[in-house]
Formats: structure tokens, sequence, C-alpha cells
């Protein structure tokens, strides 16, 4: 795909994202405003200025990553907007923040991701500060907020009332990724070859797995105090992902399935609010209006849905709670169908697809796992949700990458597209 | 605003989202693969070789889209069992339908029907490429 097409993409998806703002102009009575305008402008200057950067700086990089994320974030930012004008119009900030962001990502590694590895040490211990941030009192300046009944959220108090919000953890984890691919990469041979032998099975030397244990710990601790179970899933996921990509032994994955299983079946026994989870999924109409409300209004939505949706607008997605963030997929199911969802999930595969054809591609193995392990973070955060409102996996908490509104997960996704980015850049040369 | 209108704009705002993911899906499947340069048309069929003669990998066949690389070394896209390989022995190159082998400066070189080579080599169907004591038949 030469440059021209891959401009024709993103100015595609800025056109689509107009669209569709217009659209839920006319449903709701309303006319083609400024809105539709802005809308353009903004998708213009996020997607497309993160494109000439790209362009200039990374000129070997993928050429399918940016169109992909953008056309996402199109169909994502039409919903948000649909449900609700002024969320929209913020979330257009929040794209333009984060393309820049992206922009500087690309900018201060562009002679190599190589960088990220000097700081391992530096990025474990802040990813793990950046996790357990929200636990501080929330009557400090820089103190937790409980949302919903989790702890994610991090309130920077300035002057007088006015706040400023954001949540840590999603920085954070990336942090993590970066740390787990440069420690990987380096002890993999050791992990590989270094075994124990127990009553028949070969085990790896207990010491090269206590930074492993240390982000196990880290993962259940986010779940158990923030009572993030999204978060903490995810990390999981990804930490069991990754030891498998590294060494290529099944008994990680093995071993991680009976782990996340004990981790499990002891946060249902321990808290309530497993219980309460679990419950909903499997009966969500046997507590109608109390726990199963959220997801038997997704599925209803979904349902009514039926095959070409609604019409953006014409549908009431507005009855699932938070339909914005966690729920947008069940929104976007409703108001364009199942057609659209399923486009939806053309896209993320697309989107994973390119990410581990760059890690496939990469010769350097810390490479090759960074590409990995932020394409599973895309990939898992996208299976979690997804297969929560639709009632395929328990329902825990989480964002979808590029389409949710949602400042944090907005600015870690973007940053973590362009490492990747940067990535196949490298690979190029 | 009528029902004939909010269905036309809902198909239009569906049929560009599709028409944006099979642009991109059309010229992805190129880059998944192997090489990024290779057209999507040429990947569709591809030159085979298939191993004859060697002590441990008689039998195993390789279908060439794109580049593949044979060696020693862990690295090369084939791994051949074969202690007179050189750790990146050859390339076979399948473009514009024509099946292409190289022999990458190797100590032992690489024949081709006992010939051995020192440039870029056409290959038909029924050739005999060998490298140590593996022998290949191109398919």
């Amino acid at each position: 795909m030469n440059r021209i097409a891959e401009a024709s993409l993103i100015l595609g998806s800025a056109v689509l994202a107009a669209l569709g703002v217009a659209i839920a102009n006319l449903s709701s009575g309303g006319s083609v405003d400024a809105q539709v305008a802005l809308t353009f402008v903004s998708f213009v200057v996020a997607w497309g200025g993160l494109w000439v950067t790209v362009r200039r700086l990374t000129p070997g990089a993928n050429p399918y990553l940016l169109p992909l994320a953008a056309i996402l974030s199109a169909v994502g930012i039409t919903e948000v907007y649909r449900l609700n004008p002024s969320l929209g119009s913020l979330q257009r900030w929040w794209l333009i923040a984060a393309a820049a962001l992206g922009s500087l990502t690309i900018l201060w590694l562009r002679d190599g991701t190589a960088v990220l590895r000097r700081y391992r040490y530096l990025l474990l211990l802040g990813g793990v500060l950046l996790l357990m941030a929200p636990l501080l009192p929330g009557s400090w300046p820089l103190g937790g907020v409980t949302v919903n009944g989790s702890r994610l959220w991090l309130r920077l108090n300035l002057w007088g009332d006015s706040s400023f919000q954001f949540q840590p953890g999603e920085v954070g984890k990336l942090a993590l990724v970066v740390f787990f691919a440069s420690y990987l990469a380096e002890r993999r041979q050791a992990l590989m070859q270094v075994h124990r032998k127990v009553a028949n099975l070969e085990l790896p030397e207990p010491r090269q797995l206590m930074p492993l244990v240390v982000a196990w710990l880290a993962s259940l601790i986010v779940m158990v105090y923030q009572r993030d179970l999204g978060a903490s899933l995810l990390l999981f996921a990804v930490f069991m992902a990754m030891l498998y990509m590294a060494t290529g032994q099944g008994v990680f994955p093995l071993a991680g399935v009976g782990l996340f299983g004990i981790g499990t079946f002891g946060a249902f026994q321990a808290f309530s609010h497993v219980q309460r989870r679990y419950n909903a999924w499997i009966a969500p109409f046997d507590d109608f209006e109390g726990a199963g409300y959220q997801i038997a209004q997704s599925l209803f939505a979904m349902g009514s849905g039926s095959i070409a949706g609604s019409g953006i607008g014409l549908g009431r997605p507005d009855l699932i709670p938070s339909a914005a963030t966690d729920f947008i997929f069940a929104a976007i199911a409703e108001e364009t169908g199942f057609v659209g969802a399923v486009g939806v999930l053309v896209g993320f595969a697309l989107l994973v697809a390119a990410g581990f054809g760059i890690a496939v591609r990469s010769r350097d193995p810390f490479r090759k796992l960074l590409a990995a392990g932020i394409t599973t973070v895309i990939g898992v955060q996208a299976v979690i949700i997804i297969g929560g409102v639709t009632r395929l996996l328990p329902l825990t908490g989480i964002t979808l990458p590029f389409m949710s509104y949602g400042g944090s997960s907005l600015l870690s996704n973007t940053v973590a597209l362009s490492i990747l980015l940067v990535i196949s850049q490298e690979e190029h040369r | 605003m009528p029902p004939i209108i909010a269905n036309l704009l809902k198909f239009a705002f569906i049929g560009l989202m599709y028409l944006f993911l099979w642009l991109v899906s059309r010229s992805i499947g190129s880059h998944l693969g192997g090489d990024a340069g290779v057209p999507v048309l040429a990947r569709r069929a591809g030159g085979k070789v298939a191993i004859i003669t060697s002590p441990t990998q008689a039998g195993v066949v390789a279908e060439i889209r794109g580049s593949l690389v044979m060696g020693r070394s862990d690295e090369a896209d084939l791994v051949l069992e074969d202690s007179y390989a050189s750790g990146f022995h050859l390339r076979f190159t399948f473009e514009d339908d024509q099946l292409q082998v190289q022999d990458l400066g190797t100590t032992n070189g690489t024949y081709v029907n006992g010939r051995r080579i020192t440039s870029s080599t056409l290959l038909s169907k029924g050739d005999t490429v060998q490298v140590g004591k593996t022998i290949m038949e191109v398919q």
C-alpha cells in the first residue's frame, strides 16, 4: 500500500466519522451543523498529523496500523457522540491529545526501541507504582477515587474545586509489557534451557521466575484492592501469552490456566462482588433489576439491533448503563446491527493480524516480544470486553481500545500503537 | 427524518465502513505471510521443492512463495539437518511464475543437476538441487 492509499484511508475515516455525526444529528431532529465539521477537522488533525509524523520520521513503518485504528475510532466516536454529544466533543480533544502523545513517542523512539530496554527496572517500578497509585488516600492532593465500586482513578486536586482525573493503570500496563518484553528477551534462553526435574516434569529454575511472580502478585493486588477484574485478567493473560511466546513451552499457558483457576476460585469464595458478577453472567434475568440489569440491557440492545441495526440515533442504547465506555460495542451492535458489529470485529482482527505480522517479521527477540505483547494487550482487551457485553465471558469492566469514550485508554493505546509503528520501521531497515 | 432516508444513511455508514475494511484487507494479505513486496496474485501459486535424499529429512516439501532461505542456522526458514550445509546456504525465490535458486556464497556450494552454480539460476520441473548430502527435486 502506498502513501497515497494510506492517506486516503485516513481521510476516509474522517469522512466516516463526520458522516456518523451528521446521521446522529439528523436522527435526533438536528441538522448538519458545526459538530460535523469539527469532527472531520479533528480527525484530519489527529490521525493525519500522526500519519505525517510517521511518514517523516519512520517512513518504513507498517501502513495498516494507522488506518485501522482511525476507522475503529471513527465508528467509536460516532456512537459516543450519538449517546452523549458533550462526551463526543470531549473525545475529539482526547483524540488530538493522543495523536500528539503518539507523535512524541515516535519522535523519542525514532532511532529504535532499544532505549526502552535500558530503563527496564525503572519501567517495572513505574508500572507497579502507577497500578497501585489509585490506592492513595482520597483526601490527599493526589489521591485515589472509587468509581462504580472500582478504585482505578487518580484525582489531581488543583485549586479550589477543580480537579483532573485519570486512570494511571492504563499507562502502567504498557510499562509492564515493555518490562516483560525486555526481561524475557534476555532470559528466554535460560528459561528454556535451565530446568529442574520434579517428578518427570521439567520446570524452569525458580529463581528465573521471580520477577514474573512479582508481576502475578501485582495483578492479584489490582484485583483484590482495586476490584478491577478486567485489568487483572488482562495483565495475567498478557504475561502468560508473552511467557509462551518467549519460550515456546506449553507448560506456561497450562500453569497459567491452573493459577488463574485457583485465583478465580479463591476470589469467588472470598469476594461478594466476584460472586455477583458470576451470577449476573450465568443468569442475568434472575436479578434483572439489580446485578443483571446492565448485561440484560446489553442483550436487549443487540437483539433489537437485528441484522442491519436500528440506524444511528434511532435505537435506545442509552438504556444501557455506561454505554459510551464499557458497553460501546453493544451500542454499536444495536444501531448498526450484526453487520456493523462484524465490521468492528473484522477491524480488530486486522489490527491484531498486522501487529502479529510485525512480531513475526522482527528479528530481534526484544522487539518481537514487545510487538507481540502490545498486540496481545489490544487484542485481549477487545476479547474481554466484547465477550463480556455479549455474555460469552463474565463481564469485567474494561474499555474497548480506540472506540470507548475515555482519555486514559485512548492515550495509552495510541502510545502502544506508536511503539508498534516504530518496531515495524526498525525491521524495515 | 423519513424512514427511507434513515435507512439509506444507515447503509451508507455501514457500506463506507466495509469499503474501508475491504481496501485494507485486500492489501494486508501480502503483508502477513512473508515478504512485504510480493504482489498478492503471485502468492496464490508457489514453486514446490521436495527433499528426496537426506538422512533425516526425506519427504519434506517446501512451498516457495516469495522467498525462502535454507541452511543449518536456526534462523533459516527451513533448517537443513546436514553438516555440509552452511548457516544460510541458498535462497529460493518464486516470482512471476518462475522459480529461481541462488547460492549464498557457501563453502561447499549448491549444485543444480550436478553442476555447481555461481549466479541466480532458473529452475524448471524435475531439476535437482543438491546441498551437501541433501538432494531436492523441483515439483
